[in-house]
């Protein structure tokens, strides 16, 4: 089981003369189990592509089809919700219940559980984010730290335990501690809980570190797709799309042009520290 | 959603009319009120009405367009009609069945009142259609200042209003961000009784809520460190002076208001 986008293109105002094409014939295929990282220059179509993929947006030309249900259909498309759940960019701003666990309860409650498979969802939920529900679970959200809020926004999504996870810049505005937790939280979820996970991120150090497969867009098109080792080798196209390639890249290259030698195809900094240790004995 | 609201929506432009000075267009806009309520016979309401389509033809606004900003008030100016012409008590009688007694006075006083009501709104409207939100808050500031011997806080007032108008599309962009995140979590919007629906707007309001607050303190906490104070001592980019053409619109509202009270009294009579 997959999603899968076939020649999807959309248009926002279609109709009017401030019509404006965001995707233009976009197809490709996530699979199911895989960490896909989504890159792309600002304004290149990431948040309208992970708009689509639990039919907050329809696409004007094409189809989406999550597990063979298609968005456009109204019926299917409540399935899909349930789904795929989208993770929005600073989504500790949806928060909204007086008490934390009531908050991480609404996903659930709006599927139609019953209150004791919510609250038990939410207390899973809340162990799996890191936070202690015994603790937190009566606390307001409005008294948490961004960090913690942020955590409680992403337990909010994961009680609905959905397939498929999709983040839109999920570290963006965290320390670099909150930085890595999120991201061993996410490795975490596909390890265990086998989730799906798409993300989107202006970091390729994060990109090459999770992903195993990378997307790169570009003024609505899918321009590359491959596994993180084949687009980052392909360090002068990534440039001309104003994008770059991860620092260990970088590094390992300046490293080669020095007369170390190096294998070319290293893309995180623990790899580049493991060539290096080889090659200093 | 919204974006097809069209009443007295600013029309950025270049014409005599759009660089009157925006003291004299509030100034103008006052007197059409009085204007129009001075008007004593429908045939009179002629004269606003020239007055209207002149001004459109000055700010090169295509008269059409003025016509379809108008179209979401024309529920309101049917109630108003069937109100007048079902309540209002006459002699004359030219329709009744059942209930329903419809005089030549109702009649009159149904008409008067909509043609009333709609060039009021039209008349108002050409102030926001040709003057920016920045001109506005500026000439309404002006207009106040000579409150401030009262203690009166015009500034403020002027730059609450400025922020406000600032914000709006900001807020549109949140709602709309809001919306999305609590579709994700299985909120269904379009769906549901209208207790529902009015429960679903829980989840918009509150974060909404949250974030404006949020927003309002960082505003605060930006304008303080450039040093804002209020009003005191403070100087502006486009100092506001009156010109020969808004001296010349003056006297042509004067002329229209005579005209106005002159010919309501020929006509004489009630309605």
């Amino acid at each position: 089981m997959s999603i899968v986008f076939e020649k999807v293109s959309h248009c926002y105002l279609a109709e009017s003369s401030l019509a404006f094409k965001a995707l233009s014939s976009v197809s490709l295929t996530i699979e199911e189990g895989s960490f896909t990282g989504i890159i792309g220059h600002t304004g290149s179509g990431k948040s309208t592509f992970l708009q689509h993929l639990n039919g907050l947006l329809l696409p004007t030309e094409g189809t989406v089809t999550v597990d063979g249900l298609d968005t456009r259909n109204k019926a299917q498309c409540r399935q899909v919700r349930s789904r795929v759940g989208i993770v929005f960019q600073y989504p500790e701003y949806q928060l909204f219940e007086e008490s934390v666990i009531r908050d991480v309860m609404f996903g659930p409650k709006n599927m139609g559980l019953s209150e004791e498979e919510c609250r038990s969802r939410a207390v899973t939920a809340l162990e799996q984010v890191g936070l202690d529900p015994e603790h937190f679970s009566e606390l307001s959200p409005f008294d948490l730290s961004g960090g913690e809020k942020r955590r409680v926004a992403l337990a909010g999504v994961l009680a609905m335990k959905p397939k498929y996870l999709a983040l839109d810049e999920p570290m963006a505005g965290l320390d670099p501690r909150g930085r890595k937790e999120i991201m061993a939280l996410l490795e975490r979820f596909r390890k265990d809980l086998g989730c799906t996970v798409i993300m989107v991120s202006h970091s390729m150090d994060d990109i090459a570190r999770c992903a195993d497969r990378v997307i790169v867009l570009d003024r609505g098109s899918a321009v590359m797709q491959g596994t993180p080792r084949e687009i980052f080798s392909r360090e002068e196209e990534l440039k001309d799309l104003s994008l770059s390639v991860p620092q260990a890249v970088t590094l390992s290259h300046m490293l080669i042009r020095k007369g170390l030698s190096l294998p070319s195809d290293l893309i995180t900094a623990d790899e580049l520290a493991s060539a290096l240790l080889r090659e200093v004995k | 959603m919204g974006t097809k609201i069209t009443l007295g929506q600013y029309l950025p432009g270049n014409t005599v009319i759009h660089k009157l000075d925006p003291r004299t267009k509030i100034i103008l806009m006052i007197a059409f009120i009085v204007v129009i309520f001075l008007v004593k016979r429908i045939p009179v309401f002629l004269i606003p009405a020239l007055y209207i389509v002149g001004t459109l033809l000055l700010a090169k606004i295509p008269v059409r367009y003025m016509a379809s900003s108008l179209k979401p008030i024309r529920w309101l100016l049917l109630i108003m009609f069937v109100l007048n012409l079902f309540l209002t008590d006459g002699d004359t009688v030219l329709l009744q069945f059942w209930i329903v007694r419809i005089t030549k006075e109702s009649l009159r006083q149904a008409v008067f009142i909509t043609l009333r009501l709609l060039l009021l709104v039209a008349g108002t409207s050409l102030l926001t259609l040709t003057t920016s939100p920045i001109e506005l808050t500026d000439g309404l500031e002006r207009l106040m200042s000579p409150l401030s011997v009262l203690k009166f806080p015009a500034h403020e007032i002027a730059m609450m209003m400025t922020i406000a108008l600032r914000f709006i599309p900001t807020l549109m962009e949140e709602v709309d961000r809001i919306q999305k995140a609590q579709m994700s979590r299985g909120i269904d919007f379009s769906s549901g009784g209208l207790i529902s629906r009015l429960k679903n707007m829980i989840p918009i309001l509150v974060p909404l809520f949250v974030s404006s607050f949020r927003r309002a303190d960082e505003l605060a906490v930006a304008m303080e460190s450039r040093c804002y104070h209020g009003s005191e001592g403070r100087t502006r980019l486009h100092q506001l002076k009156m010109q020969r053409n808004d001296y010349l619109a003056f006297a042509a509202m004067a002329l229209i208001a005579a005209a106005t009270v002159i010919f309501s009294r020929i006509l004489g009579g009630a309605i």
